[in-house]
């Protein structure tokens, strides 16, 4: 009986441990291969020829038409600095500044990545159309009560995720420190 | 006590190489794949312009909105495949996708290609006889290898504005994809 009890035992570890690390690589993935600036999590390897495994995993889950690394990169942030999801019942502000890129679009998106653009608003924002501060940082607010400056207007209700997407960027690229400087979410006010 | 300890480090170990065989499966064990997304859009051997990911709607690709997006399917057993027009002054990328969805090469035309695009895809065996000098190419033209005979080809298209997005979106389609028609 007990050996019965330690085999069930050990079998339900297995199936746990297995299962639940692989979920994990594959979604949040920062111990893995994805790497985290901040709130933000981009996977480098997802543009090469030559993917590690954890990468070309994930790649098939997606099924999706990610950006070669010569062509870009794509940051997603499902919470904000402090660690909080984002959600639309809040409104949000980034502040910073972007890795080098020659531009770079901001969407919000759900967990189906449908695109959470208000009716009659920009779907997404592009780097070309915002206000800037004097010294060249950006102040961008997000969410579904009206903002003044930069806003990306979203609508609905629920969890949210962002994403930033650099075209021809030398983010991680290791040239300099401003390559792995991503904006700071900050939430504001929630209803 | 340490026998109860010993099935649990069993457990452990175990899980360790579930989770390996897992990720490693996972690619080749995919039903819903990029390619098989891909094939319905029947882009064998022309560009195809992807409907543009509108707010609200279901984005299996995970298009920028921002973009607008041609698409070509090839497949190098019919011979090199050549990827040949102008594209509006803007930024564009070109990337080339394997069966499996990785992209195997990519390039912009911040890499001082301007607004032509010259791009031949040329697989081990075409790439020897293109050194041989038994394929005719033309000057200027990007040759790239490939090590599998079956891929995509997606070309990335970034109108400023939206109002410029149908012309910039017929000027894509007008891109010619495939083998090059015999003489």
């Amino acid at each position: 009986m007990r050996f019965v009890l330690r085999l069930l035992l050990s079998i339900a570890l297995a199936l746990a441990t297995g299962f639940g690390l692989s979920y994990s690589a594959l979604t949040d993935g920062r111990l893995f291969g994805a790497t985290q600036l901040g709130a933000w999590t981009t996977w480098p390897d997802i543009g090469s020829p030559l993917p590690n495994p954890y990468t070309r995993a994930h790649i098939a889950r997606e099924a999706a038409l990610h950006l070669g690394r010569s062509e870009g990169l794509q940051f997603i942030a499902h919470a904000d600095s402090a660690g909080e999801p984002l959600d639309l019942a809040c409104s949000y502000r980034l502040d910073g500044r972007s890795p080098v890129s020659s531009f770079w679009t901001l969407a919000a998106v759900d967990g189906d990545w449908v695109n959470l653009a208000a009716p009659g608003s920009d779907a997404a924002l592009r780097s070309s159309e915002i206000a800037r501060a004097p010294d060249g940082a950006l102040r961008i607010h997000v969410g579904t009560a009206l903002r003044p400056g930069n806003w990306l207007e979203l609508t609905g209700t629920g969890p949210f995720s962002l994403v930033m997407t650099l075209y021809d960027t030398t983010a991680l690229t290791g040239f300099s420190s401003a390559d792995t400087t991503m904006p700071a979410i900050t939430r504001e006010a929630c209803r | 006590m340490i026998r109860t300890l010993l099935w649990l480090l069993g457990g452990l170990l175990l899980g360790g190489l579930i989770h390996l065989v897992t990720i490693l499966m996972l690619p080749l064990l995919a039903e819903d794949t990029t390619w098989t997304r891909i094939t319905q859009l029947e882009a064998r051997n022309r560009v195809v312009i992807l409907p543009p990911a509108l707010p609200g709607e279901p984005n299996p690709f995970h298009l920028d909105t921002e973009l607008s997006y041609g698409l070509c399917q090839v497949d190098l057993a019919d011979g090199p495949a050549y990827l040949s027009g102008i594209l509006p002054d803007a930024f564009w990328s070109v990337a080339i996708y394997n069966q499996a969805g990785i992209v195997t090469y990519s390039t912009t035309n911040r890499d001082g290609i301007g607004q032509n695009v010259e791009l031949g895809i040329f697989n081990a065996d075409q790439t020897r006889l293109l050194a041989q000098q038994q394929i005719d190419i033309a000057e200027g033209l990007l040759v790239v290898e490939s090590r599998d005979d079956d891929l995509f080809i997606l070309v990335r298209l970034a109108p400023p504005h939206e109002i410029m997005r149908p012309r910039f979106e017929q000027e894509l389609s007008k891109l010619t994809c495939g083998p090059r028609p015999a003489a």
